[in-house]
């Protein structure tokens, strides 16, 4: 009897460890779309290494390439893929696994209206089903690391930090993509060749070897960030928009000494101004009117890597106003201790005790009935509202600030070694850039997700509970446009138009005021490609902590400390690897362009 | 005095054919097949991997067909060990590591033992029975959480401790976000959340100890404190030195989430710790060569700190672990 119990029991044991086993790939699959998101954090973080490497054009430039027409000719298709492709279609269905970002939205990232359309399309089209892969975006490196080092990445991947793909290349782990980037193919991919151009799809290209692991998507906007200000504070307190630093300043104090009149009961919480650990990109403004504005192209590219223009000159002064401010009590006391994209910053704003921030320009009015700016009118008062200010004046008296160059700012799109479908892959990039594919995911079908105004514009419908599925997974979709970062419909016009109005439950005057406190005096840095900076390699990661901590710890410290606490960061920073690059890249330079010191 | 609770003078056990044994206690090893089959394939398989500390890893290459690692064309296997030990960021996270574990030892590991043993004297059954749930409580928090809790305790502006201090006049004390307070901090928070759990065992060998010996004790005259000395410490002592070894042998181990959790961005100068550093080089900046290397540097120190403590508490007169 004992016995039979025993094996009975030993029995249970195997067998349940077998299903353990079993079952594992299907939670995996499952767990994905687990996601720990921040909608409304910076779509910028990622891209510390923008001016990395890639070819300098701005839209202009771009725009001059001449029109790329669709190649028809079945035979010729055929003849030019070497029968791979039988009447412009695949003989055999081919699967393709391409990543989107998951943002923990209310449809599954890989399963909705929109992935049905593409899907579709991919089928019709060429004969391609496709297959999602959801990756948590704000943990977007470390997943793809993984299913890379596990050979199961998808076959199109996507990240905003090309230092991460150098690193794969170097480790062999990326198809070089050269060889269907020539001159033969541009009729295969003509939406691809029309909308990027040479810019966006050889940015990447080795000047030595010719080889290219990624290419670049493109910006349709290339606002960035702002200053925004609470109106219902100034309003209250007799106080004018401020338009300088000292301005802006008299304005926080005036917050802070008036907390009991602006916050009553609550004067406690009352935070001037807030900040994050990525304060480099949460006073991006700031910094920026420090720096000089006729800095040469040469200067900017040598202390480029650093997207958050930690070793530019200008930085420190601006970094010791913060360290005033914070020991003034005008900066948000906390907001070093929390971690990377923790809600409680966003949840301060919404609640009505923040005063003033720096910020992407569409913060406040990203998320419909959860923006910062729809909750402040239902959690304090119908007045209640951020504006954007234009309020750090540089030594020229403007606004100096960097927008997204729309060609170097955006994502990288590469084929892990592990696909084999190189021709497939390319084929749908042309068919997800196609402008009608584009036009689709951003805007839906008319009368359900959108409505047309008189004038061409579109007026976004909210997807409310009874059509969840059509909530889109990210800001017009971009997370599917891999290409195309922004608005970008057919008509040129109705885009520019339809901007202020696409963001639901906000007033549309206020974005627009956004977009042009944004577009004031920006200016783009050139994408610099004077070949590849070997001491990048897998260091993007570790020097912006370091980064980020030497911003932080230089906020945080008392006056009296700011200098050595600056200095002993800086020199960690430097000495972990920033310094390298930036001799590196001073010589590239030096060797390419010689004493050009503008690009 | 006996070493062993199933030590009996003068037994000396009969030695059996190795087929007989498994004759006879054939379930027993089929159960013990579990956790063998267990190590071997989560313990014992991905030992091959270490080979990467020696190699340039490559994301196409299968294992064994990864070149060696070079500089400069030449083969230098042991390139990623020179340049973890090149790295500053490896020493501070190797001191750090070193620093914190100790003074977890010092501060933590007493601290179970000493609430065993009160409790043990607590006379109340329903109090001690409270006391002792309410202790293993943060047990089975996860250190995110406490990490919160942390935050919402002691933060400078929001936390009700520097909001009690500000209402009596002193100023807020950062608790967590200057170094040195940071280190108390977590130490004291790691006491609070293991104290409780720890003592389970202490109180399982208390248990043990012979009621005899304290019935003696009382006839001869102890009091409280000398039976404790005389009698309930010495009767778990072994157990004691085996936890001790045990926690020598992670000297340089620890638990990431403990630190990836506590740390922010202000006080990484005393909070990285090598666990951390192989995450964030490793898994984040894709150094699977350095990281693997400074993982099985740690697991050698450990290993050879294991043995020596074994080995010294064997010196001295006590059970050891084998």
């Amino acid at each position: 009897m004992k016995k039979v119990l025993a094996m009975i029991l030993v029995l249970c044991l195997v067998l349940s460890l077998c299903a353990c086993g079993s079952s594992d790939t299907e939670e995996k699959s499952g767990s994905d779309n687990q996601t720990t998101t921040d909608t409304k954090k910076e779509e910028a973080p990622k891209t510390n290494t923008d001016n990395a490497s890639g070819v300098g054009t701005t839209l202009a430039q771009a725009e001059d390439e001449e029109e790329v027409l669709v190649m028809e000719d079945k035979d010729e298709i055929n003849i030019l893929t070497n029968g791979a492709l039988v009447d412009g279609k695949f003989p055999e269905t081919v699967t393709l696994k391409v990543e989107c970002y998951d943002r923990d939205g209310d449809t599954p990232a890989n399963d909705n209206m929109y992935t049905d359309y593409i899907k579709k399309q991919a089928l019709d089209r060429y004969n391609i089903a496709v297959e999602y892969v959801p990756v948590p975006r704000w943990t977007e490196v470390d997943q793809i690391n993984n299913l890379l080092a596990a050979q199961e990445a998808p076959d199109i991947c996507y990240t905003y930090d090309y230092a991460t793909i150098q690193a794969y290349s170097d480790m062999d782990g990326v198809n070089d993509l050269s060889e269907y980037l020539t001159d033969d193919y541009k009729g295969l991919f003509a939406n691809l060749w029309n909308w990027l151009g040479s810019a966006g799809l050889l940015a990447h290209r080795d000047p030595d070897t010719g080889a290219i692991y990624a290419i670049e998507g493109k910006r349709a906007e290339y606002y960035r960030t702002a200053t925004f200000i609470r109106q219902d504070w100034l309003d209250k307190l007799g106080l004018a928009k401020p338009t300088t630093a000292e301005e802006f300043e008299n304005c926080l104090i005036a917050f802070r000494d008036n907390a009991e009149t602006l916050l009553g009961a609550d004067a406690s919480k009352m935070v001037p101004f807030s900040l994050a650990t990525d304060a480099g990109w949460r006073a991006s403004t700031l910094i920026e009117s420090f720096m000089d504005p006729d800095i040469t192209d040469k200067e900017l590219y040598i202390n480029g890597f650093d997207e958050r223009h930690y070793t530019q000159n200008g930085t420190k002064d601006a970094v010791k106003l913060l360290n005033k401010w914070y020991n003034e009590g005008l900066i948000w006391k906390d907001f070093a201790l929390y971690a990377d994209g923790d809600a409680t910053e966003g949840d301060m704003q919404k609640a009505g005790y923040v005063g003033a921030m720096i910020c992407n320009y569409d913060i406040p009015f990203r998320d419909g009935e959860n923006s910062i700016n729809y909750q402040l009118t239902q959690l304090v008062g119908p007045e209640a509202k951020f504006v954007a200010v234009d309020t750090f004046k540089d030594k020229n008296g403007g606004y100096n600030k960097y927008a997204y160059t729309t060609t170097g700012s955006d994502r990288k799109i590469f084929m892990p070694k592990t696909n084999d479908k190189v021709l497939a892959s390319f084929l749908f990039l042309n068919m997800i850039t196609d402008p009608e594919v584009i036009n689709y995911l951003q805007l839906g079908e008319e009368g359900i997700t959108y409505t047309k105004n008189a004038d061409g514009s579109v007026n976004i419908i909210a997807a409310d509970a009874d059509h969840v599925a059509n909530t889109i997974n990210s800001q017009y979709n971009i997370d599917y446009t891999m290409t195309c970062n922004g608005l970008h419909l057919l008509d040129p016009e109705a885009t520019i138009k339809s901007k202020a109005i696409s963001y639901a439950n906000v007033d549309p005057a206020d974005v627009a005021e956004a977009i042009r406190v944004a577009d004031t005096d920006a200016k783009f840095a050139p994408v610099v490609n004077v070949g590849v900076i070997e001491a990048e390699a897998g260091l993007g990661n570790t020097l912006s902590e370091l980064r980020n901590a030497g911003y932080c710890k230089s906020i945080t410290a008392s006056e009296a400390d700011f200098e050595t606490v600056w200095n002993d960061c800086m020199n960690q920073y430097l000495t972990a690897g920033g310094q390298a690059i930036m001799d590196e890249r001073a010589e590239a330079w030096q060797r390419v362009l010689g004493d050009k010191t503008m690009y | 005095m006996s070493k062993d609770a199933n030590y009996i003078e003068g037994y000396k056990p009969r030695r059996m054919a190795v087929t007989t044994a498994f004759k006879k206690y054939w379930q027993l090893y089929l159960l013990l097949l579990l956790p063998v089959i267990y190590f071997i394939i989560f313990r014992y398989k991905p030992m091959e991997f270490i080979i990467v500390a020696f190699k340039d890893y490559k994301l196409n290459m299968n294992l064994w067909d990864m070149p060696w690692a070079t500089t400069k064309k030449e083969v230098d296997i042991f390139k990623w060990f020179v340049k973890a030990f090149s790295d500053k960021n490896f020493h501070t996270a190797l001191t750090n590591t070193i620093t914190l574990n100790l003074l977890d030892l010092i501060i933590g590991f007493p601290a179970p033992i000493i609430f065993a043993l009160v409790l043990n004297e607590l006379t109340a059954k329903r109090y001690k029975k409270v006391v002792q749930t309410i202790a293993y409580m943060p047990h089975f928090l996860s250190w995110v959480i406490i990490y919160s809790i942390a935050l919402q305790l002691l933060a400078p502006s929001s936390g009700l401790v520097n909001i009690v201090l500000n209402n009596m006049g002193i100023e807020s004390v950062d608790f967590l976000g200057k170094a040195d307070n940071w280190v108390w901090t977590y130490i004291l928070f790691g006491v609070w959340q293991n104290f409780g759990w720890g003592s389970i065992v202490y109180l399982a060998a208390i248990a043990g100890i012979n009621p005899e010996l304290y019935e003696a004790a009382a006839v001869d005259g102890a009091g409280r404190f000398k039976k404790m000395w005389h009698i309930t410490l010495p009767g778990i002592k072994s157990t004691i030195v085996v936890l001790l070894i045990m926690a020598l042998g992670g000297i340089l181990g620890g638990n990431f989430d403990r630190n990836f959790a506590m740390q922010n961005k202000l006080v990484l100068e005393k909070a990285e710790v090598i666990s951390t550093f192989v995450y964030k080089r490793g898994i984040k900046s894709l150094q699977f060569s350095l990281t693997t290397a400074v993982g099985l540097f740690q697991s050698v120190v450990g290993v050879i700190f294991l043995l020596s403590a074994n080995f010294l508490s064997r010196k001295l007169g006590e059970r050891g672990l084998w």
